[in-house]
C-alpha cells in the first residue's frame, strides 16, 4: 500500500465521513478508491447505522423520547460517531446546513431530528424529491411559517427561501416569482396545527411531553388559480413549483457551489456569492452538468465529485467544522462506542467551537472555513481533543500506541513524530512544524518498551504527542 | 390465547416535570412501602447540569396525592446519575440501583441517605450497570449485574451472599438483563433483555424455564425491559421495544396486551385547570391522527405522535388487589390497570 494511495483514501473518508481511523484505511486501500466510492454512495446496502440503536435509547434513556435539545444532539452525534454509513449521516449533515431550521424558534427539538431522519432517508436521492419531503417536512413548515400561508392571506416566508437560500440563489428570480411560489404552496400545513403553535409558542411539555408534528394538506385553504412562475404558466401546487424550480440552471450551480463549498473546499460565505465568482468555476459546471444530466439525482453528482481530480487534489483545502473536529477525533481515539454518561458533552462541545447542531443561527445556516476559527473556538478544540487522547485504554488510542511499538524502528523522536502524523492523517506538516514536534518528542530521550515502566512512559509520551498535534494547524483542516 | 381474565384501564398518575415537585422525568421505576406509598424513580430529562434537578425519587398515593421528593442529579452520597430501579425492604428503607455510578444507594424512608455500596467492576460487590433490584424473602437484596450478565444477591446491609449467571444465549444464560421479580414460591423471574425472553430460576439461580422469541406476536418480546408475577404466578412483561405490556399464564399462553390508554392525570387536569387556552385547543384537535409513517420503528415513532400510548414501558409491576403499574416512562407517567373481577 502506497502512502499516496493511503493519504487520497484518508481524504475521501474524512470528507464523504467522519475520517477513518488506520485499521479502517487499510481495509478500503485493499478495496479500492473507486470501489470505496461506491460503497459509500450506497448506504442503503450496508447494514443499519448502528449495530443496536436500542442500547443507545436503553442507557440513554432521554434519547428514546428526545424530549431535551442536549438528547437530541447527542444521540445524533452518538450517530455519527458510530455509524456504518458514514456518507449518509455526512450528507444528513450537509442538507441541516443548507435548509437549516433551528429549535429556538420551533422548541421542539425532536421535530427537527426527524428532518435530519428524511435527509437520511433522502439525501442521496432526487433533489427534486427531496425539496417536496422539505416542503411537507413539519420542521420546515414550522420554522419558515408555511403554516400561516393561507388562500386569502399569504405567506411568502417559505417561497422566498426555498428560491433564494434553498434553490436558485438571490438574483435568479423576481419579488412576482416568490409571490406566485407562495401562492403555490398555500394549503401545505401540519395536522392540528393550532394546538401545536399554541404549545409551541409556550414551550409546553405539558402534560405528557411533546408530540410528534405531521403534514396535511389542506385543499380547502390551497389556492389553484393559475400562476406565472419564472415564465411558466399553469394552475401550479407546489410539486409544479419545485419541478420548474429544478429545470433551473440557477439551481444546478447554486446546488453544485454549496456541495463543492461542503465536499471540496472553503468558498466565501454564501451571501458573497453574487459577486465573489466560485473558486474553482470548472468544477462547478462539472458537478452542475452531472445534476441536469443524471435528472437531479444527488448520488451521481457526488459520484461524480468523489472521482473527480479537483476533489483529489484538495487535501486540507477546509477547515473542518466543530461537528467534524469532535466526532473525527472521538471516532479515532474510539471513544464514545458505547453509551455512557459522558456522551452529553459531544454537544456541548460542539457548541462552544460555535455550532450548536440542530439550532443554526438563521436560515443561512452557519458560516464555515475560516469563520470557524475563533481564538475561544480554537482553545475549545485543543481541549477536547486533548482529552478524548488523553487516555491510553480508548481503543484507538491503544491502537495506535499498539502499532508504534510493533514497527521495526520505534525508538527516535523522529519516527515517533511521523508515525503519530501517519496515524493521525496521515498529516502532512510544514518541516518548521516537524522540526518543533521531534524537539518535544526529544525532551525525554528515545522511546523504550522494554520493561513495564517504559511500556508506561512511552505510552504517556505517545499520548501526549497526540494531544500536540491535534492542536497544530494541520489536525484542524479536513 | 387464556381466557376469562380480563383487564380495564383504570387511571393515570404523574405528568411530566423537569423541575422536580409533583411529576416525572423519564421515570424508569416505582415501587411501594408499606402503607401503600408509592416511590417513583426518574431518571430525569437528560444529564446536563440543569437537569440534575429533574433525577429524584418522587413519593405520592395511586390516587396522585403527592408526599415530596428525595435525591437529586450528581455523584455525591445521596445523589442518582441513571438510576435504574428501586425497591424497598421490610424496614421501608429504599434501595436504588444506579448505571451511571455501578452502585446501590439506600434511603430512609423520609429520603434521608443511609448508606452505599459497588463499584465498577466484574468481582463481588462490585457492578457493571446494576439494572434491575428485588428482594427475596428472606430481605436480601437481588441486584441484576447487566452488563457482567449475573445476578448478585446481598443482605440489605450490602453484604454480598452469592451470585449466578453468564453472558450467552443458551439456557439460564443472560444478554444484558434488566428487569427482575419474584414471586410467591420464591421463584426468580429476568427479563432478558437483549436475548428477547423471561427466564425463571428458582431461589437459588437454577434455571427452571424460559419464555418468548423474539417478534412483535402475541407471545413474542422485542427487548423486555420489565417483569412482575401476581398471586396466582401470572407474569406481566414491559415489552419495551414492542411498546406494550403482555400477560402470559405460567405455560406461556397468552392472557392480555396493554399497548396504551392513558388519559388525564389529576395532576395533568390540575394544569389544564390554569392553562383553558392551551386546553381549549386540546379539545379541538385530533389526538389519535391517522399516521403515515415510514415502516422502519413504527411503533415508537406511533408512540411519538399519539399520547395515550405508552412510550418506551421500562417496568410493570402488580398489586394484590389486581391492579397492573405500568412505568411509561417516554410520557412521564403511570398507567394503571384493573383486573375485572
Amino acid at each position: 500500500m502506497s502512502q499516496k494511495e493511503k493519504a487520497l483514501m484518508a481524504h475521501l473518508l474524512r470528507r464523504a465521513g467522519f475520517g477513518a481511523t488506520a485499521r479502517e484505511l487499510e481495509a478500503y486501500v485493499v478495496k479500492g478508491y473507486e470501489a470505496t466510492v461506491e460503497e459509500l454512495l450506497h448506504p442503503e446496502q450496508a447494514p443499519p447505522a448502528l449495530e443496536d440503536e436500542d442500547l443507545l435509547k436503553r442507557y440513554h434513556v432521554d434519547s428514546n423520547n428526545l424530549l431535551m435539545m442536549e438528547s437530541c444532539q447527542t444521540y445524533w452525534l452518538y450517530r455519527m460517531i458510530n455509524t456504518r454509513r458514514p456518507l449518509e449521516e455526512k450528507m444528513a449533515l450537509f442538507w441541516h446546513g443548507l435548509f437549516a431550521t433551528g429549535y429556538t424558534k420551533l422548541n421542539h427539538p425532536k421535530a427537527i431530528l426527524n428532518q435530519v431522519e428524511m435527509f437520511r432517508r433522502r439525501g442521496l436521492g432526487s433533489f427534486h424529491t427531496l425539496l417536496v419531503e422539505l416542503s411537507k417536512d413539519p420542521a420546515m413548515i414550522f420554522w419558515l411559517d408555511n403554516k400561516d400561508n393561507h388562500k386569502g392571506a399569504v405567506n411568502e416566508n417559505y417561497g422566498r427561501e426555498l428560491l433564494e437560500l434553498f434553490s436558485m440563489g438571490v438574483g435568479s428570480y423576481t419579488e412576482t416569482d416568490v409571490r406566485q411560489a407562495s401562492h403555490a404552496f398555500t394549503g401545505w400545513t401540519l395536522a392540528d396545527v393550532s394546538l401545536h403553535a399554541a404549545r409551541s409558542e409556550r414551550d409546553s411539555i405539558w402534560p405528557y411531553g411533546r408530540l410528534d408534528w405531521q403534514f396535511q394538506y389542506r385543499a380547502d385553504d390551497h389556492d389553484d388559480a393559475e400562476k406565472v412562475f419564472l415564465g411558466h404558466k399553469g394552475t401550479f401546487n407546489g410539486e409544479d413549483i419545485i419541478d420548474v424550480i429544478c429545470r433551473q440552471p440557477a439551481t444546478g450551480r447554486f446546488i453544485a457551489r454549496h456541495l463543492y463549498n461542503f465536499f471540496v473546499a472553503d468558498e466565501p460565505q454564501v451571501p458573497a456569492w453574487q459577486t465573489v465568482p466560485p473558486r474553482d468555476p470548472e468544477a462547478i459546471d462539472i458537478l452542475a452538468n452531472a445534476f441536469f444530466k443524471n435528472k437531479y439525482d444527488i448520488r451521481s453528482v457526488m459520484r461524480v465529485l468523489f472521482n473527480s481530480y479537483f476533489f483529489k487534489n484538495a487535501a486540507f483545502a477546509k477547515v473542518k467544522s466543530p461537528t467534524e473536529f469532535v466526532v473525527g477525533t472521538a471516532r479515532l481515539a474510539g471513544g464514545h462506542s458505547f453509551p455512557n454518561v459522558e456522551d452529553l458533552r459531544l454537544a456541548s462541545e460542539t457548541s462552544n467551537m460555535g455550532q450548536q447542531l440542530l439550532d443554526p443561527p438563521s436560515v443561512e445556516g452557519w458560516h464555515t472555513g475560516m469563520e470557524w476559527v475563533t481564538t475561544g473556538s480554537l482553545i475549545s478544540r485543543v481541549n477536547f481533543a486533548a482529552d478524548e487522547f488523553a487516555d491510553a485504554t480508548k481503543p484507538g488510542v491503544r491502537d495506535i500506541i499498539s502499532r508504534i511499538r510493533d514497527q521495526e524502528d520505534h525508538s527516535s523522536p523522529e519516527r515517533l513524530v511521523d508515525a503519530c502524523l501517519n496515524l493521525m492523517g496521515p498529516l502532512d506538516v510544514p518541516d518548521d512544524t516537524r522540526q518543533d514536534l521531534i524537539a518535544h518528542a526529544s525532551a525525554a530521550g528515545d522511546l523504550r518498551f522494554d520493561s513495564e515502566e517504559t511500556i508506561r512512559s512511552s505510552a504517556d509520551r505517545i499520548v501526549e504527542l497526540l494531544q500536540v498535534i491535534a492542536a497544530t494547524r494541520e489536525y484542524q483542516l479536513a | 390465547m387464556r381466557t376469562g381474565i380480563r383487564f380495564r384501564y383504570s387511571h393515570t398518575v404523574g405528568f411530566m416535570s423537569l423541575q422536580g415537585g409533583r411529576g416525572f422525568g423519564n421515570p424508569v421505576d416505582l415501587a411501594f412501602d408499606r402503607d401503600g406509598v408509592m416511590y417513583v424513580v426518574s431518571r430525569g430529562g437528560s444529564d446536563s447540569e440543569e437537569m440534575t434537578i429533574s433525577k429524584r425519587v418522587t413519593k405520592c398515593t395511586v390516587d396522585e396525592k403527592y408526599l415530596g421528593q428525595f435525591s437529586s442529579g450528581g455523584t455525591g452520597d445521596g445523589q442518582i446519575m441513571w438510576p435504574s430501579s428501586i425497591a424497598i425492604d421490610v424496614d421501608d428503607n429504599v434501595y436504588v440501583s444506579d448505571e451511571a455510578l455501578h452502585r446501590i444507594s439506600v434511603f430512609s424512608k423520609g429520603g434521608e441517605f443511609l448508606y452505599k455500596w459497588g463499584v465498577q467492576g466484574e468481582g463481588e460487590g462490585e457492578f457493571d450497570r446494576p439494572a434491575g433490584l428485588a428482594f427475596d424473602r428472606d430481605n436480601n437484596l437481588l441486584v441484576v449485574d447487566g452488563l457482567n450478565n449475573r445476578v448478585q444477591r446481598y443482605t440489605s446491609e450490602g453484604r454480598f451472599l452469592s451470585q449466578w449467571g453468564s453472558g450467552g444465549g443458551g439456557e439460564g444464560e443472560l444478554n444484558m438483563p434488566w428487569g427482575i421479580t419474584t414471586d410467591q414460591g420464591g421463584n426468580v423471574y429476568i427479563a432478558d433483555w437483549r436475548n428477547d425472553r423471561i427466564q425463571k430460576f428458582d431461589a437459588e439461580g437454577k434455571y427452571l424455564a424460559s419464555w418468548g422469541t423474539p417478534g412483535p406476536g402475541d407471545g413474542e418480546f422485542n427487548r423486555p425491559s420489565g417483569v412482575a408475577v401476581d398471586s396466582e404466578d401470572n407474569i406481566y412483561i414491559a415489552d419495551w421495544g414492542n411498546e406494550r405490556v403482555q400477560v402470559m399464564a405460567q405455560d406461556g399462553a397468552f392472557i392480555a396486551k396493554f399497548r396504551g390508554e392513558s388519559g388525564l392525570s389529576k395532576w395533568a387536569d390540575e394544569y389544564f385547570t390554569t392553562n383553558q387556552d392551551e386546553l381549549e385547543e386540546r379539545e379541538k384537535a385530533n389526538l389519535e391522527p391517522a399516521l403515515d409513517l415510514p415502516p422502519e420503528d413504527y411503533l415508537r415513532q406511533e408512540s411519538a405522535n399519539i399520547e395515550k400510548l405508552l412510550w418506551g414501558p421500562t417496568t410493570v409491576k402488580v398489586d394484590d388487589q389486581g391492579r397492573v403499574y405500568v412505568v411509561d416512562t417516554g410520557r412521564a407517567r403511570i398507567q394503571i390497570y384493573q383486573r375485572e373481577p
